[in-house]
């Protein structure tokens, strides 16, 4: 019900001594509204006269005012609680995306996080609300009121103090059963939950099978097949809530019978009895308003675990190994037996014993199926995932790998989607030099190929992409990332993962080109199954299932008429 | 915006018995609760005069246990009816949507595949869910508890009953309009804040490589932090607001307390039978604050669903003017012949086909290559008929494609980038493209697509499911599913829409291996962005901005087009 890793929260032990302390006070509140409740009934009850209810009804009146202020200081101090631990865990978990960046994304699934950074910290927040206060609630005012009752009638207590674990029993066998139930039709439900979307997606494809008229009859039967299960499902869900009020209600009309035959046989004067009656339902209210939101706290802890589980992900160390340097031609990655896998609870291992040495300004390909590990290759020497083993040398320095600020400031990375931010298309450009100037950029655009196309845009440069801006072609997209690249001249090393698998040929033959000018003085490291690329490398890669199967000079392997270099290039034209 | 409304007050009207027995169930349940509290308070008031006769106080034992078991069963009943209500509507309410979007299906891509917006429109209508729910339901059943209290007070005195009714209609009516004009507009501006940090939270997400590769770690913190705050702020100032509402609501409800209190001991203290009743009256009117406290609640979420119902209420359907219709049998189809082709979606976008003829015969195969966003998926729609032409015509021996619309599907086949499959089953799936087909059939032209061993291979064979949007298949399985389905459909013509786009070139070349031998004797427009299996056709188009740019047969091409012969090669990779 309650994560214990809730009470290690900086500042919660304070804020629990304050909430006891005042919900201890609105306990009392309660009862005095009560007492003088039930003070002023008896008074009218001996047909006394206004005057002299005068005053016990103001105090019952400011009782009641008292309690219910209590829950504004209380929702107030909570919230503020609340708020800022979400901010907190909110600004953690960003600074864990950005320290463990893409193996954790990988992991979780972008959407994942993103949600979870959104929603699940309101979904945290509401959690740490609820489940403070109405948790509070439930600990501390029942039994401050059962000792009031105890006090005035012991009958009316034993009463109350039995019902309320037969309660608490028959929700936990009822919830039991709603699990069983809703469990064994989880799979069915999910389905026709989601039917009808799923038949909005699809009714292009209905349509061009000559089917969409007559599946308006199939929308309506399974939406009504979802009603049904949904009734049966609720049937069984809804029974705890009732059990709940069932025995609150009848234990209070219980109450009462025991509590007019004890006024018929004299042992019990009017006031207790009626102020036990007032306090009855007091006495329930907090269970049945922390059952009313058990749900709501259950999305909460899940969220608040789940973001607990991410900040737990170990941070990698070690990022500022390398003093500042340039890359030159002089400079010089040595990799010897790299080893990496993305999950290590299985056998499959991603890269294998990898052995490379990349040099100067060399262009180097790499080539294979898809699934040979050529973007988790990229990615190791981008730094973006950890190899569990493997010696790394750059420039003479050992390192442990390459997630090292001064070896990620020297190389531009273009992926086969490229992300553009939701920002304008001038800061997209300058993104890694943010203080670039206007001239540098407008100087990059055509240097990229990309001037024309500006030119036809009404705010040009500033013109807004991305996911709250204009929609813009795969190969604009590319050209965007390419200016950016040649606006940072000191960075010297271009990483390409199939920049222009997306393209048509025609787009792909004018951004050639232009690819090929940036080339000059960089080393570039390019992942393709394009092949006419290969004419542009110096050097290829061919990777197989993980493994490095064969590497060369381009012209020697070209040379080659067996060998995988030679299959993986004939079965990619098609040739058998 | 409600006068014109079509998607919520016509739907009222119907189950009209069920829905009465819903709100009925509904003011029963807290009549029930007071009535509980009523003669709890009667049988205590009315023991303490200590009748020598149990029999006197039965009569109000009875009653307490009646009401006390009463009010959670109607309670119960009520949720199931209102549940059946809401989801019998959400049934015609889908089946409208889907109707109206399947009268629209050839704009599909046009009008609803930008965004979200499909999702949205079935959350909207998951959202009028909760408007009955949570807001309609609620109101009018506090709106009824209101009019029989005060006919209770007013029956004894007319004074008493006009300022319950005063202070009741604070509760149920003033202070919700107000919650909802006074939060309306904060609502929406946090909604527009959620969104932007939505935005920005995507941006640092699935932009995080660049982030880390770019250095600047403190702007990566910095970005969401402002919207963050504004967020807050807003938020705060909605709760501050909620918890004070809530506080003058409990106080309201104080003075009802003591207007009661009152009002019991003016009218009933003359005899001690009628003091008997003054617990009885003051108590029964605690259970109602349960029903009319969340009244102002509901109606803070009124903003969310006014939205919903106001997109639902702008869809308006393009109409579509067929002429009158005409058959033509599959195996009479002989030549197609486009004529004189113009088309453009309206005056402010770019005409996507010009002039354009063509004539295809029976059995030729045809690509079309060009860049992405310049119409290609536009003309194969205007091929079958899916659009309509501003000029010219596309013909099918000689009548227009548009006449021939009824039996579509007899004629034309289309595959296309993403082909959609539903979450059922393989056979399922395939099956819908000739629902007369048998088993061994459909399994016949998975076996000529090659899926056969893979399927077979399933644990559930055939009978597996492709889960959701085909997601057990990697892409080039999913379109070898699609392509079966078009097998068993054995239309004459088949239209192909880039059905190889972001398949890696091996996985290519072997789909589009299959795509040609199993469509051997059919008549095939092939929309394409490279020339991998360009060898398959007997002609090729090069298209851009609506025109053709070089045309030919591929080998006749490759022997005289110098442009054409660099474009293969490249493609091809074949180096010099």
């Amino acid at each position: 019900m309650i994560d214990k890793r809730l009470f290690k929260l900086p500042g919660i032990k304070p804020l629990f001594k304050m909430l006891a302390g005042l919900t201890v006070l609105q306990a009392f509140m309660i009862l005095f509204q009560a007492i003088f409740l039930a003070k002023v009934l008896v008074l009218s009850w001996q047909r006394k006269g206004l005057s002299q209810l005068g005053w016990l009804a103001g105090a019952f009146f400011l009782a009641f005012l008292g309690r219910h202020g209590l829950t504004w200081i209380k929702n107030r101090l909570l919230d503020r609680y609340a708020t800022k631990t979400t901010e907190d865990l909110r600004q953690k978990l960003l600074a864990q995306v950005y320290t463990t960046g893409a193996a954790m994304i990988a992991q979780k699934g972008s959407g994942n996080i993103v949600t979870n950074a959104l929603d699940g910290m309101d979904e945290v927040n509401n959690y740490f609300n609820l489940i403070l206060s109405k948790f509070m609630n439930m600990m501390i005012i029942p039994w401050i009121l059962l000792v009031y009752i105890f006090w005035q009638n012991l009958t009316s207590g034993i009463v109350l103090v039995l019902v309320f674990p037969i309660i608490i029993l028959f929700m936990i066998i009822l919830g039991y059963a709603a699990k069983d139930k809703a469990s064994s039709q989880y799979a069915e439900y999910v389905v026709l939950s989601n039917h009808f979307l799923d038949a909005l997606r699809g009714l292009t494809t209905l349509k061009m099978l000559g089917l969409s008229k007559e599946y308006t009859h199939n929308i309506y039967q399974v939406s009504e097949n979802y009603r049904k299960k949904t009734l049966s499902t609720l049937r069984i869900a809804i029974l705890s809530t009732f059990a709940l009020d069932w025995f609150t209600t009848l234990s209070i009309a219980i109450l009462a019978v025991f509590l007019g035959l004890a006024l018929m046989n004299g042992t019990l004067p009017l006031y207790p009895a009626l102020v036990t009656l007032i306090l009855a339902p007091e006495y329930f209210l907090p269970l049945r308003d922390f059952a009313s939101d058990y749900h709501a706290t259950l999305n909460g802890k899940n969220a608040f675990q789940q973001t607990l589980d991410i900040l737990t992900i170990p941070t990698v160390t070690d990022r500022t190994l390398l003093p500042a340097f340039t890359w030159n031609e002089q400079s010089r990655l040595t990799i010897q037996h790299l080893n990496f896998q993305y999950d290590n609870t299985t056998d499959q291992v991603n890269l294998k014993d990898l052995n490379l040495t990349l040099q100067g300004y060399e262009r180097v390909a790499i080539i294979g199926q898809s699934g040979a590990g050529k973007s988790t290759l990229l990615e190791a020497l981008s730094g973006f995932v950890i190899p569990q083993t493997g010696n790394i040398q750059l420039n003479g320095h050992q390192l442990p790998h390459l997630a090292q600020d001064q070896w990620q400031q020297q190389f531009t990375y273009l992926p086969q989607k490229p992300y553009l931010f939701s920002d304008t298309i001038a800061n997209n450009i300058r993104f890694y030099q943010p203080t670039a100037s206007n001239e540098e950029v407008q100087q990059a655009t055509e240097q990229a190929g990309l001037a024309k196309f500006i030119a036809t845009l009404p705010q040009g440069l500033q013109t807004r992409v991305g996911e709250a801006g204009r929609g813009i072609s795969g190969g604009q997209a590319q050209r965007i990332m390419l200016a950016r690249a040649f606006l940072v001249q000191q960075r010297h090393i271009l990483i390409f993962d199939e920049p222009t698998a997306h393209l048509d040929i025609e787009t792909e033959y004018a951004l050639k080109k232009t690819m090929m000018q940036l080339f000059k003085h960089h080393l570039v490291l390019f992942a393709t199954h394009r092949l006419h690329w290969l004419e542009q490398m110096d050097y290829v890669l061919v990777l197989d299932n993980g493994k490095i199967a064969e590497q060369g000079p381009v012209k020697q392997l070209l040379q080659k008429q067996h060998g995988p270099f030679f299959e993986l290039t004939s079965h990619m034209r098609g040739v058998n | 915006m409600w006068k014109h409304d079509t998607w919520v007050k016509p739907y009222l009207k119907q189950y009209k018995f069920l829905l009465a027995t819903v709100l009925f169930l509904g003011v029963l349940t807290t009549f029930c609760g007071g009535a509980l509290m009523f003669t709890s308070g009667y049988t205590i008031d009315k023991s303490a005069t200590r009748p020598y006769n149990i029999l006197m106080i039965y009569p109000a034992i009875l009653l307490t246990r009646a009401f006390g078991i009463g009010r959670p069963t109607f309670k119960y009943i009520e949720r199931l009816r209102s549940h059946n209500w809401v989801l019998r509507v959400t049934s015609n309410l889908r089946t409208r949507l889907y109707q109206t979007v399947e009268q629209d299906a050839a704009f599909f891509s046009e009008k609803y595949q930008s965004g979200n917006i499909l999702g949205l429109l079935s959350e909207d209508i998951d959202h009028l869910q909760n408007l009955y729910l949570r807001t309609v339901f609620p109101t009018v059943v506090g709106i009824l508890l209101v009019v029989i209290i005060t006919i209770g007070i007013g029956y004894f005195d007319w004074w008493f009953g006009l300022f319950i009714l005063l202070l009741l209609l604070i509760e149920v009516l003033w202070a919700p309009l107000l919650s909802t004009s006074i939060e309306a507009a904060r609502r929406e501006r946090q909604k527009t804040l959620k969104d932007q940090l939505y935005t920005e939270l995507t941006d640092n997400i699935l932009g995080a490589n660049d982030w880390v590769l770019s250095g600047r770690k403190a702007d990566f913190q910095k970005t969401t932090q402002t919207t963050i705050n504004q967020l807050n702020a807003s938020k705060l100032i909605s709760k501050k607001f909620g918890w004070q509402r809530d506080f003058y609501l409990q106080l309201v409800l104080g003075v009802i307390f003591l207007v009661l209190i009152v009002f019991t001991n003016l009218h009933f203290t003359s005899t001690q039978a009628q003091a008997n009743y003054v617990a009885a009256f003051v108590l029964a009117i605690a259970p109602v604050d349960e029903t009319i406290i969340p009244i102002s609640q509901g109606f803070e979420e009124y903003p969310m669903y006014r939205d919903s119902v106001k997109r639902l209420n702008q869809l308006h359907p393009t109409p579509q003017k067929l002429p009158p219709q005409q058959q033509l049998a599959p195996a009479d189809f002989q030549t197609l012949t486009i004529q004189n082709l113009q088309f453009e979606y309206d005056a402010t976008t770019p005409v996507l086909v010009r002039n354009f003829n063509q004539t295809i015969q029976r059995g030729e195969k045809l690509a079309l290559i060009g860049p992405s966003g310049s119409g290609k998926t536009t003309l194969l729609q205007l091929i079958n008929g899916d659009l309509a032409p501003q000029k010219g015509a596309v013909l099918v021996n000689q009548i227009n494609v548009r006449a021939l619309q009824n039996n579509r599907q007899q004629l034309f086949a289309f595959l296309n980038q993403q082909p959609f499959l539903f979450n059922t089953s393989i056979l399922n799936n395939v099956r819908l493209g000739n629902e007369n087909k048998s088993d061994q059939q459909v399994r016949d032209a998975i076996a000529a697509v090659k899926m056969q061993d893979l399927v077979e291979s399933l644990p559930q064979g055939y009978d597996t499911s492709v889960q959701e949007a085909g997601a057990r298949f990697s892409g080039g399985e999913q379109q070898r599913l699609s392509l079966a389905r078009i097998l068993l459909q054995d239309a004459p013509i088949v239209l192909l829409d880039e059905p190889t786009v972001g398949l890696d070139p091996i996985t290519e070349h072997d789909l589009l291996q299959t795509i040609f031998t199993v469509l051997q004797d059919k008549t095939i427009i092939w929309v394409t962005h490279h020339l991998q299996g360009i060898n398959h056709v007997d002609q090729v188009i090069f298209w851009n901005q609506g025109q053709i740019e070089m045309a030919g047969n591929p080998q006749h091409l490759y022997q005289t087009n110098a442009h054409f012969q660099e474009l293969y090669r490249m493609d091809q990779g074949i180096i010099h």
